[in-house]
């Protein structure tokens, strides 16, 4: 039943490899050569931030505290997104180490968050999400951020905003 | 060894025993403190202020700590974990010899534990990458590699010095994933720094995220489908060629599942149909996997209600399934659309991750836990009351966040995706995640039922004799 090929794992493990790679040029090494992919916009270049910024930082803490889990931060063109700003497109992540546009909206969608609130409901509501954006919020409280984290996280967040240009 | 201690029993070749051992007991572990984890952050999603009463619960134990360090624990310490159990245990069994170098062996499952444990504590830490499934931070990925590497030498050099001439099926998926996984996990890590703008690194992410799912769990699962049920019914399997086609399929369409993810999502349009195209493509594998299992199956389907081990492996195959009709439809523009971002996702992920390999996991588990240590399963009425909680306590899971991710998916398009609307929502699926968190007791409390009844079978088993057909069938 069985034929001469199928006795010997080096084909079976070369080809297998094979399959995969083509797999990983099409869908990874590919999108190096579209220019959609690779021209920064002007929104990217505001969130170029610089290292050591309270920007920085604050998305250092984003990350760190897991803020990514719950909370998307890009805008679809479909129906559903309709309210929630300018549609995000690939040049808008030029600068993003590592990007976080993630896959869960247990919060809403935070892209052009920095638009829509102030430093001070930030602050607020980061220390008891409750009591500012209602009971019904299953936000967890990050009143245990140190000072410095807090300031430096709202700086990011009032940071998400679509650059003026655009719209 | 274990052999010597049993009246009567031959002393045949022992199949990398205490390796396995290790990896089987340790993925155990693993599999409580994952459901422990995946318990408090459905808890949490419940009631916010749930374990918050001192500083240190509130900080280490935040949702977003928590979160990563549950699916690591489930995907990495669980799943990987046992695979690797599997693995060593097969690939010596079918090549009819003892695994190549048992010392290796013990020291890559030392090491690997060292490895996870180290990882999941600086997850909870805070040293998360912010890259999905792939948080630990770069020092334990290497780690991971070296392991891998080292396993897949060592169930190489097996292969290449085997007794048995032919290369059985199983032997194709396990050791070609192996490769894979080496593959998968390298391109999935690379810092983000190293890789570019930041739409490139969405390509390596969720080349990552779709193929340690695709061709890790899902090529070794079904290679100990193709191993475990010939066994179990004690006939061939149905098609030789249709599990090679399958095989080939497989490695040749998932690689290029991860654009799948971004669908209406900030990358090029060539490339999201590059990702649509093997998504739809996929359901010739899968259902040829599918095809091969019922052909085989035909005829014994009596044996599911009284072989605990193959009822295991059967529901297994069937969420695999499932999961599998699921995926296309998600990876279509339009349902896309409304299910992204939502609790849907969170269902569909454990489908294939919990419904299906780790049933098929737990099978192996309770196919090869005598044969190691020379007991009998100590309780059937426990592997009963594992299936059962296991399977229903899945099911109130799946189709509450099923049908939370419809309800926020409809909601969304009718604008409430900000401020009082956004939470209006929230609010009405308040119930659906009390659902979620019922269902996840009931799964943990089948995995304690798994766990006890391992303990005891390795402790107070009933002991194999010289004529049990165990022996024979090995």
């Amino acid at each position: 039943m069985a034929n001469e090929a199928e006795k010997n794992p080096g084909i079976l493990l070369v080809g297998a490899g094979l399959l995969v790679l083509l797999g990983v040029l099409g869908t990874v090494w590919l999108p190096y050569f579209d220019s959609s992919v690779v021209t920064p916009t002007d929104t990217a270049k505001l969130r170029n931030y610089p290292t050591d910024s309270a920007e920085a930082r604050g998305r250092h803490v984003y990350i760190r505290e897991g803020c990514i889990w719950c909370h998307s931060q890009q805008v679809r063109p479909v129906r559903a997104d309709s309210k929630l700003g300018p549609v995000t497109v690939p040049g808008d992540y030029y600068y993003d180490k590592p990007v976080i546009t993630m896959t869960q909206r247990t919060g809403p969608d935070l892209m052009w968050v920095g638009s829509r609130y102030s430093a001070d409901w930030q602050h607020e509501h980061l220390k008891n999400p409750q009591k500012i954006a209602g009971p019904a919020s299953i936000m967890p409280k990050y009143n245990y951020l140190s000072e410095q984290d807090r300031n430096d996280l709202v700086a990011y967040l009032l940071s998400l905003k679509p650059a003026p240009q655009k719209k | 060894m274990a052999q010597s201690a049993v009246q009567g029993v031959p002393a045949q070749t022992p199949k990398g025993s205490t390796t396995v051992k290790i990896y089987f007991y340790t993925s155990i572990f693993y599999l409580l403190a994952s459901m422990i984890l995946g318990l408090i952050v459905a808890l949490k999603a419940v009631n916010p202020e749930f374990l918050t009463s001192s500083r240190f619960w509130q900080e280490y134990f935040t949702y977003g700590r928590l979160r990563p360090t549950h699916t690591n624990t489930a995907l990495i310490g669980w799943l990987t974990t046992v695979y690797f159990g599997v693995l060593y245990y097969g690939v010596p069994a079918l090549c009819k010899r003892a695994l190549w170098s048992e010392k290796l062996g013990i020291f890559t499952a030392v090491f690997w534990n060292i490895v996870y444990i180290g990882g999941a504590l600086a997850l909870l830490a805070g040293y998360q990458t912010g890259v999905e499934y792939a948080e630990l931070p770069l020092i334990f990925d290497i780690g991971v590699v070296i392991c891998v590497v080292l396993t897949f030498w060592n169930l190489f050099q097996t292969a290449r010095y085997r007794q048995e001439r032919v290369l059985y099926v199983s032997m194709w998926y396990w050791l070609g994933s192996l490769l894979n996984l080496a593959i998968v996990y390298i391109i999935g890590n690379i810092p983000a720094g190293w890789v570019g703008p930041g739409s490139i690194q969405m390509g390596y992410y969720y080349f990552y995220l779709h193929n340690i799912i695709g061709l890790w769990f899902t090529v070794v699962g079904v290679g100990t489908i193709y191993y475990l049920l010939p066994k179990l019914v004690q006939r061939p399997i149905y098609s030789h060629k249709l599990s090679l086609i399958g095989f080939w399929m497989i490695v040749a369409f998932y690689s290029w599942n991860g654009p799948h993810h971004l669908i209406n999502g900030p990358i090029p349009v060539w490339l999201m149909k590059a990702g649509i195209i093997p998504s739809l493509l996929l359901l010739i594998p899968v259902w040829s996997v599918l095809a091969n299992i019922i052909g085989t199956m035909k005829g014994v389907w009596y044996k599911v209600s009284q072989n605990l081990a193959l009822k295991f492996l059967i529901t297994g195959a069937l969420f695999y399934g499932l999961a599998c009709i699921q995926g296309p439809f998600q990876a279509l523009m339009g349902p896309h659309a409304i299910l992204h971002f939502t609790y849907w996702t969170v269902g569909h992920a454990h489908m294939p991750l919990f419904g299906g390999f780790s049933m098929v996991a737990f099978s192996a588990v309770y196919y090869m836990l005598p044969r190691l240590t020379y007991r009998h399963i100590y309780s059937r009425a426990l592997m009963n009351w594992h299936y059962w909680l296991s399977v229903i306590g899945f099911l109130i899971f799946g189709f509450a966040m099923w049908t939370a991710g419809i309800i926020q998916g409809f909601e969304w398009m009718d604008g409430k995706q900000l401020g009082a609307g956004f939470l209006q929502v929230l609010e009405s699926l308040h119930i659906f995640l009390i659902s979620r968190a019922v269902g996840g007791s009931m799964m943990f409390l089948g995995q304690i039922a798994f766990a006890w009844n391992v303990w005891r079978s390795v402790k107070a088993g009933q002991i194999v004799s010289a004529d049990d057909p165990i022996l024979v069938s090995r």
